[in-house]
């Protein structure tokens, strides 16, 4: 067989996957940057979009109120974000660690535990999360009431509302997080702990120097993935706080379906999303750039 | 040759059968709705009894919750698909008939709705003097207030004007068993601006005037700074103020559980006061909204609900949603001479807005006390401005309300926000 033949072979036993890809992946991603440069009303044909330049992304970053609400939108998407990667990751290390170690049993069980909260249903939690943070009637403030701290605003204050929606992505999302860093843990070898134990290193230095480099791979890998998870929240925000109080916890998707499907201003809409695909790729481009710099530097 | 004789008796059979299904086809209208699930059950029934007279058309009912409604019918209600009749919020019309995602009424239907609705509810429901759907309910605004409170703080009437307002809220205010004079709204843009745009109104103001915001009048100024006051003084605690469009949360649970003195709310939330309340609904009365140091009577803000018809379905399926809703409001369908859907809107206390359903129902509004208090307040409402980009309007002026409940905007910043976004809005929603 010919080089042309093989080359001609490839392509056609290629073809049905990438052409599958092109069209629900490739096309809906270009349509969407196309449509970001035009003026369009979803409920209307693509032949009625009006191509109006680089506009959108001009008023996406103006001071009107367009510009304010997407501003906003995206710092509290970045904080939210944020915030969920750095209580997610060391509770799952910690928890991973807890559930990994053989001195004491339980460790199965307390796995089984923490998975179920990210198998539950998000209408569930948010039901349940609802009522838990209601300021006058919640158990979580009467909780702190006992104990002698002031009743907290959880979801009614715009000061508050945002950390209250992190905090239940947080309880969601950690048990599946805590059995990516088990599966890290299982990889690390216990003759590197045993050398470090025969050499006197203690517990936390065998933590420092040998769980956590070694765990570099797994944690690169929850970071990327919690960040995808974060930047896309949508559920908790439509199903508790519709964005409020005040557009505290008005996040990005959030925004972009108001904007372009309660509003119908696709081209907007389109706009903001590419900006999240932006800022999404140059997040993770970020972490790997970091994880790269930090290999180097141990080598 | 008898091979060829079966097939085309076969053919001509199918031929036959073929057409005589086209002939008794059904047509398969979708009402598209957010009513609950009691409501719905009305409106099935209903339609049971439609479909009964008319075998040809199948109805089917779908809920959607109120938050829901306008974004499932921008995403699946626009196309041939999508619902047949959907139940819509007059402000959104603009939008919708823009997009051409609403037909027009019949001339025969669009002529007696005429006849039959006040001219300020067709006129809601038109786009240029095209009539777009059947008017139903109508909604206002008023102060509700706590008899049982307002009796322990030693207050003998509801407040007739602004001063008498604040005066109340502070008697009504104690910090120390957590309750606050008058309850605001967040996190809900109609409950949110309702409120506001009433004592705006009441104040002798408007929010939009021939498509322009008036948000930098003298009343709008006044307005605002009542806002502030109520909360600067701590008379409204925007942290018992959250709410969502079914008027669940910490909003109603205070004004049930007795921690609230007054509120501006709208009649058809009296179902969720009563099942909230239980024998306790009897402390809540009902009172004109107070008058403003520039307001010249009681007004209020009113806004109503229509059905409409997807422009996208087809012909046959348009003519027979337009033969059921006809039916549904025509005084033929419901009980003594009313409509269906007024027999419907009743049992969640809403106000019909059919003429002849204000007469089939009089006994029953004049006897129940806090709708009495509503159909009072009508005659002097105004209605909710009908413009492009309502929705996105309502939605930057809320955001607006809650930054002076939460003390992020003072009221005089706010007000120049408020106007600011919203000609920006409005003047693009109109390009």
């Amino acid at each position: 067989m010919n080089t042309r033949t093989q080359t001609q072979s490839a392509i056609a036993m290629l073809a049905p996957a990438t052409g599958l890809l092109a069209v629900f992946i490739v096309v809906p991603m270009l349509l969407t940057i196309w449509l970001s440069f035009q003026s369009w009303s979803t409920q209307t044909g693509f032949d009625t979009a009006r191509f109006i330049g680089v506009k959108n992304f001009i008023d996406l970053f103006s001071n009107s109120s367009i510009g304010r609400d997407f501003k906003a939108a995206l710092v509290n998407t970045a904080v939210y974000t944020g915030l969920s990667v750095v209580f997610i990751l060391p509770l799952s290390v910690l928890f991973g660690l807890l559930v990994h170690q053989k001195l004491a049993p339980g460790g199965i069980a307390l796995r089984t535990i923490l998975f179920s909260t990210y198998m539950v249903p998000m209408i569930a939690i948010a039901l349940v999360f609802s009522k838990l943070y209601s300021p006058t009637e919640g158990p979580l403030n009467q909780i702190l009431g006992w104990i002698g701290i002031p009743a907290q605003s959880w979801l009614s204050a715009p000061q508050t509302a945002l950390g209250s929606i992190v905090v239940l992505n947080v309880w969601q999302q950690v048990g599946y997080f805590t059995v990516l860093a088990v599966a890290g843990l299982t990889q690390i070898p216990d003759t590197l702990y045993e050398a470090a134990k025969i050499d006197g290193a203690n517990p936390l230095q065998r933590f420092f120097t040998i769980t956590l480099p070694l765990l570099g791979n797994t944690l690169l890998f929850s970071s990327v993935i919690a960040v995808i998870n974060a930047v896309q929240v949508f559920e908790p925000v439509a199903l508790i706080t519709q964005g409020g109080p005040v557009n505290a916890t008005n996040v990005l998707t959030y925004h972009i379906r108001r904007v372009g499907i309660e509003r119908a201003q696709g081209g907007l809409g389109s706009a903001m999303a590419v900006t999240l695909m932006l800022s999404l790729i140059v997040a993770i481009s970020a972490l790997f750039a970091f994880a790269r710099a930090r290999s180097r530097g141990r080598a | 040759m008898q091979l060829l004789r079966s097939f085309a008796r076969a053919a001509g059979t199918a031929a036959i059968l073929l057409s005589t299904t086209a002939l008794v086809q059904a047509a398969d209208v979708s009402f598209l709705t957010h009513w609950g699930p009691d409501t719905v059950a009305k409106l099935e029934a209903a339609a049971a009894a439609y479909t009964k007279d008319h075998p040809d058309t199948k109805i089917t009912v779908r809920a959607v919750p109120f938050g829901d409604l306008l974004t499932t019918l921008r995403s699946s209600g626009g196309g041939a698909d999508g619902a047949t009749i959907a139940g819509i919020y007059d402000a959104w019309l603009p939008d919708l008939s823009k997009d051409k995602l609403v037909a027009p009424v019949p001339d025969a239907i669009a002529a007696d709705t005429k006849a039959n609705w006040p001219a300020g509810v067709v006129s809601a429901a038109s786009i240029g003097g095209t009539l777009y759907g059947i008017p139903n309910e109508i909604d206002v605004y008023a102060l509700n207030y706590n008899k049982k409170l307002f009796a322990a703080a030693g207050i003998a009437d509801a407040p007739k004007t602004w001063d008498e307002f604040l005066a109340d809220a502070e008697k009504l205010t104690d910090k120390s068993k957590g309750q606050q004079g008058f309850g605001m709204i967040n996190s809900w843009a109609a409950g949110v601006l309702h409120p506001f745009a009433s004592l705006l109104v009441s104040n002798g103001g408007d929010l939009v005037v021939d498509g322009k915001p008036t948000l930098d009048s003298k009343q709008a100024t006044e307005t605002f700074d009542l806002y502030e006051k109520l909360i600067k003084s701590g008379y409204s605690d925007p942290q018992m103020a959250t709410a969502d469009a079914n008027t669940t949360g910490p909003f109603l649970d205070s004004f049930v559980s007795g921690k609230t003195g007054m509120i501006i709310m709208a009649n058809w939330w009296e179902s969720a006061l009563k099942a909230g309340m239980g024998d306790a609904f009897a402390d809540v009365a009902t009172a004109p909204i107070p008058v403003g140091p520039s307001g010249d009577k009681a007004r209020s803000i009113s806004y109503s609900w229509m059905t409409v018809v997807n422009a996208k379905a087809s012909t046959d399926e348009q003519q027979a949603a337009w033969d059921f809703l006809n039916w549904l409001n025509g005084p033929t369908s419901g009980p003594n001479g009313a409509s269906a859907m007024g027999d419907i809107l009743m049992s969640m206390g809403i106000l019909p807005s059919r003429t002849s359903d204000g007469a089939a129902f009089k006994d029953k509004l004049d006897s129940d006390a806090f709708l009495k208090g509503y159909t009072e307040t009508l005659a002097n409402a105004k209605g909710f401005p009908v413009v492009l980009g309502g929705q996105e309007f309502s939605e930057s002026l809320q955001k607006t309300l809650e930054a002076i409940q939460f003390g992020q905007l003072s009221a005089a910043d706010a007000q120049k926000t408020a106007q600011s976004d919203a000609t920006e809005i409005l003047t693009r929603a109109a390009q």
